[in-house]
């Protein structure tokens, strides 16, 4: 069992506040990612969590004890590290008992585990190296058979993956989620790279400038962003944010150029509206919609991006058949699907929600 | 014209480089290998008698009076060595573990600790024998002060406490080298390795034994090779604050002292044997290099990559 609360909780570095109030609640068995822009206070929340870094304010429960003045290493929380941090002059047999030796645990339950852990991350091998003998994913893998043997109740990554290559990092990914799948405990994952979020995540948790913008399964974020930072953030190609004045039943750009047809509009006449790459539909010419003119094409074999430029310079991406040739500089037009398209506020970003027509 | 270019290049490095290379070999190779050659001869004050082979080593290490002499000096050196093991080098890590903590006035104490190993020996010997003094130096004068008179003594002059006072000095005057190259060591250590400990124990100790110092301990290699050589060539502090006789009674005689009374004479013994004096300076000598070697060759066995 292990249940996390947040409350209220702030962290200050001399003058500055970089968290300035977290709540949050994670469940048992939970794998929670927080992901967001570098210095959006992700890394130092995990740090907190674990114990490394004092909170100026604000209480972190597990389990409903207060943690607060518990030290770290009595909290059951292991960590996972960007740099892996294993001890350079232990051999990775000494590495995973070093923790597991000063929780008391008798010599065979250490070998035991020792034993379990190294079955399970095929370390069987390498148990006399030393770090420095080791790949990048081999330490990786040690790493985290550091933290497994110590069985705790929590497991804290630190962008695991950071320093891996490309093709490594969606295996290694996959080996993460199958060991939380297999050992169930609580995960807590810190990244800034929005598709390791997406794919691991039970739970995201968007943070930006030391707020949490959203809480929710990668399914809602995507599907329904609490606000711009969160829709521009999650998915990709990046949504397109176009700001519109409703002109009757149909939309126009702020500027009163073009116009389409969506269903139904939330209250009030401007907004900000949220276009995804597969919602919008590209036509070559002049026609009804948005005017705009083709600025380049990403080819992916499956699909391919096409980014245009519209009137007003919003750079906007639409994804197309693979086998649809556009040039660069060729004058297309825009359409929208009703069904899927995001409205904003046009003062503060947040979701705003259609109503039904009248 | 490149080739001008470089002889005028050459040249200003030769000119650079032989004036010290030719002091070296004038004032420390030649008078090293002259003294293995004056150790097989017999002196007659400055003239040289004849070959005598052996004759002084073995005098100097198993005949009487030499021989109690010897005894005495070497065993001060090793009490000095292990004493300033503990005293300089323990204190220097554990001073370099404070400052490396950020502990407060950190930055104050960085300077502090480290000022005394840019003064002179001179200096801190003739400080500290001032401070010693038994009327009216400052250490005898604080403990009256704070009514501890009866801990008052006469440091340097009963032969309990000379050379524990030498050492003393002595420590105060070179802790802040080992703590500087331990600071250093401990600054290379990445952060996310003392988080890793410390989600794993709060135990300074097992923090300290089990990772800090294995990671410190190639950094100690050179701290002791020096303390090494500097405990058995000791000579100016006791010269300063003891004299040459090791005074009082030899309590303070080391092998530095005791080379140079023999060697060159002293005012009390117009007596000097350079034959003797070399066949123990030849002594100190090969025990430091055969010993020193092993330090470096053995501890250097246990260096360990970032």
């Amino acid at each position: 069992m292990a249940q996390l609360s947040l409350r209220g909780i702030k962290k200050r570095f001399r003058n500055t506040e970089v968290l300035h109030g977290i709540d949050l609640e994670i469940g048992d068995r939970e794998f929670v990612v927080f992901v967001g822009p570098s210095g959006c206070g992700k890394s130092t929340l995990l740090r907190l969590i674990a114990g490394l870094d004092p909170m100026t304010d604000g209480e972190f429960l597990l389990n409903g004890q207060r943690m607060n003045e518990v030290p770290p290493s009595r909290r059951g929380i292991a960590m996972v590290f960007q740099s892996y941090a294993l001890y350079p002059h232990m051999d990775v047999y000494e590495n995973m008992a070093f923790g597991a030796r000063l929780m008391g645990l008798d010599k065979a339950e250490v070998e035991r585990r020792i034993a379990e852990t190294t079955r399970m991350l095929r370390l069987e091998e390498l148990l006399q190296r030393k770090p420095r003998e080791l790949s990048g994913g081999q330490r990786q893998r040690v790493a985290i058979g550091r933290a497994l043997v110590r069985k705790p109740e929590v497991f804290l990554l630190d962008e695991p993956l950071s320093n891996l290559d490309a093709a490594l990092r969606s295996e290694v990914r996959l080996e993460i989620a199958r060991l939380h799948h297999d050992i169930g405990g609580t995960m807590i994952y810190v990244t800034h790279d929005q598709v390791e979020a997406m794919t691991l995540a039970d739970k995201i948790v968007v943070m930006n400038a030391g707020r949490i913008e959203q809480v929710g399964s990668p399914r809602e974020l995507y599907e329904t962003p609490a606000n711009t930072f969160v829709a521009t953030f999650i998915g990709s190609p990046r949504m397109t944010l176009l700001d519109v004045t409703r002109k009757d039943e149909r939309l126009a750009m702020a500027d009163g150029g073009g116009g389409v047809a969506v269903g139904a509009l939330p209250a009030g006449s401007a907004f900000r509206l949220g276009l995804r790459s597969d919602a919008v539909r590209l036509a070559k010419g002049q026609g009804e919609g948005f005017a705009g003119q083709v600025v380049y094409t990403e080819y992916l074999g499956d699909n391919a991006y096409v980014y245009v430029r519209l009137a007003d310079g919003t750079l906007l991406a639409a994804r197309t058949a693979p086998n649809d040739s556009f040039a660069p500089d060729e004058t297309v037009t825009v359409t929208v699907n009703p069904a899927s398209v995001h409205f904003f506020s046009a003062e503060d970003g947040r979701r705003l929600t259609p109503q039904a027509a009248e | 014209m490149p080739h001008l270019r470089m002889t005028g290049r050459g040249l200003w490095i030769t000119a650079l480089i032989v004036p010290p290379l030719a002091f070296v070999a004038v004032f420390i190779v030649y008078p090293i290998f002259s003294a293995f050659a004056y150790a097989f001869f017999d002196w007659q004050g400055l003239r040289r008698g004849e070959f005598v082979g052996f004759d002084n080593f073995f005098t100097v290490l198993f005949v009487e009076p030499y021989r109690s002499w010897t005894i005495n000096a070497f065993s001060h050196n090793i009490v000095v060595f292990f004493a300033l093991m503990v005293l300089q080098n323990g204190l220097g890590f554990i001073l370099a573990y404070a400052l490396w903590r950020e502990l407060p006035g950190a930055r104050f104490h960085r300077i502090a600790v480290f000022l005394p190993v840019v003064l002179s020996t001179i200096i801190v010997a003739y400080l500290f024998k001032l401070f010693l003094h038994p009327l009216f130096g400052v250490v005898n004068v604080s403990l009256k002060g704070i009514g501890l008179g009866w801990l008052a003594q006469p440091w340097l002059g009963q032969s309990d406490t000379a050379l524990w006072s030498l050492i003393a000095a002595q420590s105060w005057h070179m802790v802040g080298f080992p703590t500087l190259v331990f600071l250093a060591g401990m600054q290379r250590i990445p952060g996310e390795i003392l988080d890793a400990v410390r989600m794993e124990t709060e135990s300074e100790w097992v923090k300290i034994s089990k990772v800090v110092w294995p990671l410190v301990a190639p950094s100690a290699t050179i701290v002791f090779t020096l303390l090494f050589v500097g405990a058995f060539n000791w000579f100016e502090l006791p010269y300063i604050m003891a004299g040459l006789d090791g005074s009082p009674f030899g309590s303070t005689d080391v092998l530095g002292l005791y080379f140079y009374r023999t060697a060159f004479g002293n005012v009390s013994s117009g007596q000097q044997d350079f034959g003797l004096g070399s066949a123990l300076a030849v002594l100190i000598f090969v025990f430091i290099a055969v010993i020193a070697g092993i330090i470096t060759v053995r501890l250097r066995a246990r260096e360990i990559q970032l």
